[in-house]
């Protein structure tokens, strides 16, 4: 898996390339740790890239969107593929992490 | 004893000692006695202790019962030439590394690729300076001690290794009588309760399995019927769920709970087990089957759900989106309820059996399991479930599964042993 962080305004986008699972968590967490250093309060995760999201990888997704919450800060997710947007259904998450279908979406929903 | 003999032991005699920087055991094999004697003399100076064997048998002898750090062996000598001593040497498993250097009068380019092909490692004029034969035997001790440090590291490499060996083979047989202990909650397979069949399989991805299940009666008219998933794999998985499958005991829910309501067992579950802070959680699908009426109500927390197999239509999904346990401590899980008819088949299944990549990275998906359930309403429980497996391995072209897979399968038995009471 291969990350990247973008700076948008008022928030931040993790690029995930790549499986969202229990073998790759590290360098998720890793990545989600740098930007929320960094002071982030709008956190994307692009999902577009990713063609897998094991139950580890939902687990993680939850865990970093209540701790952006305690902090009073967002998470949003980006386009995921059919396959994964079925995963992420099926356990609720979008009901907790919203998806979005653009980054100007994410940010004017957020902003909003 | 010749001059020139007689003028090497004298000009030993006369020389100071050299500086001792370490006192190496060097072997002399000679057959001649002033030759040695002279040589002997000479290693001593340098601070060596020397031993001497008269011929290549003695040799070998104290080679074996010594470990020289060097040899120093002749060419000519009778019966056991110097290098049919290499030879003998480099057959010896204790003696193969020793450093060898051969003492000859002759250096010939033809003889010297003769000795060093059977075994010399360095060549050692009779007619060699003192300076020479000094030179020579340092640089021969150096090589000894450098194959000594590399079978000493070698041989520390080779303990830690048999040690790691062993530690994994008790981790793996502990792992082993963990795994054979889970195995043996799992319900038995056959007929749980009347009029009913019941046939699973079950391939952890590790020794131990973080996804487990229960079929158990209730009572006279109920059956209870669970599968969770852990999230993650491992031991610490397998722990947890062995944790939530004690909890989900048939006594312990009705002492807790009066009864094995799938929406009451699902509330606390998810009030008992909450997302960790690593971000471990478990999805859990809870039924109960009324057996009397085949009334069947059930309860899915983020979990793939159930797969209801009919002879009368294709097959359905029993589940809708839901959190896994542990995301909303306060969260309220609805059951839904459905008829069974004789002969339907209910499939209870982990994720793992169809999240199963082609080499292409394709995932094999809900789509292809139901298709194979759906084909093999002709064949018994236990060969359809035989088959998700088959299917699953053809199409990731391999026999171990990434994840936990796991098909739980029941089937109402159709006929007069089957009736519904009630």
């Amino acid at each position: 898996m291969q990350i990247k962080e973008r700076k948008v305004p008022k928030g931040m986008v993790l690029d995930v390339v790549g499986d969202l699972t229990y073998a790759n968590r590290s360098v998720f967490k890793a990545a989600v740790e740098k930007v929320k250093q960094a002071g982030c309060r709008h956190l994307i995760v692009n999902l577009e890239q990713v063609r897998f999201v094991d139950s580890a990888g939902l687990g993680l997704l939850v865990l970093v969107s209540q701790g952006f919450k305690l902090q009073q800060a967002h998470v949003s997710m980006l386009k995921p593929q059919s396959y994964v947007r079925e995963i992420l259904s099926l356990a609720n998450i979008p009901k907790m992490i919203p998806i979005y279908e653009s980054e100007e979406d994410a940010l004017t929903a957020r902003a909003a | 004893m010749t001059l020139d003999a007689l003028s090497h032991i004298a000009q030993d005699f006369a020389s100071p000692p050299a500086p001792r920087t370490f006192t190496a055991t060097i072997l002399l094999v000679e057959d001649e006695l002033v030759t040695r004697t002279s040589m002997a003399v000479r290693l001593k100076r340098l601070g060596h202790r020397v031993l001497e064997a008269g011929n290549g048998q003695e040799g070998l002898d104290l080679a074996r019962r010594d470990r020289p750090d060097l040899i120093i062996v002749d060419w000519m000598m009778p019966e056991m030439d110097g290098p049919t001593f290499c030879e003998a040497l480099r057959r010896d498993p204790l003696l193969k590394s020793s450093q060898v250097l051969l003492m000859t009068s002759h250096d010939q380019p033809a003889q010297i690729a003769e000795g060093l092909a059977r075994g010399a490692d360095d060549f050692l004029s009779k007619s060699a300076s003192k300076q020479e034969v000094t030179a020579r035997v340092l640089a021969g001790l150096r090589t000894s001690r450098l194959v000594r440090q590399l079978e000493a590291t070698g041989d520390e490499l080779e303990s830690s290794m048999l040690l790691l060996k062993k530690k994994q083979a008790e981790t793996e047989a502990d792992l082993q009588t963990a795994a054979n202990f889970v195995r043996s909650l799992l319900p038995p397979q056959g007929s749980p309760v009347q009029g009913i069949a019941l046939a699973w399989e079950y391939q952890p991805s590790l020794t131990l399995g973080g996804d487990l299940f229960g079929v158990m009666a209730i009572d006279a008219d109920h059956l209870g019927l669970y599968i969770l998933d852990a999230s993650g794999h491992g031991v610490a998985a397998a722990l947890r769920s062995a944790s939530l499958m004690t909890f989900l005991r048939v006594e312990n829910m009705l002492q807790l709970l009066g009864s094995y309501d799938p929406e009451k067992v699902m509330f606390e579950a998810n009030r008992r087990f909450p997302l960790s802070a690593e971000g471990e959680y478990f999805t859990l699908w809870v039924g109960q089957l009324h057996l009397p009426t085949r009334s069947l109500s059930y309860v899915s927390a983020g979990h793939p759900g159930a797969l209801l197999s009919s002879a009368q239509s294709t097959s359905q999904w029993l589940t809708r989106p839901s959190s896994p346990l542990g995301f909303d401590r306060t969260a309220r899980f609805a059951s839904d309820r459905i008829s069974l008819k004789p002969a339907d088949r209910l499939f209870l299944l982990s994720d793992g059996i169809y999240e199963v990549p082609s080499p292409g990275g394709e995932l094999w998906g809900r789509k292809h399991f139901q298709d194979v359930i759906d084909a093999g309403r002709q064949m018994s429980l236990s060969r359809t479930i035989a088959s998700c497996f088959s299917e699953a391995r053809r199409w990731q072209q391999a026999h171990q599964f990434p994840d936990d897979a796991a098909v739980v399968g029941l089937e109402l038995i159709d006929g007069p042993e089957g009736e519904p009471r009630g």
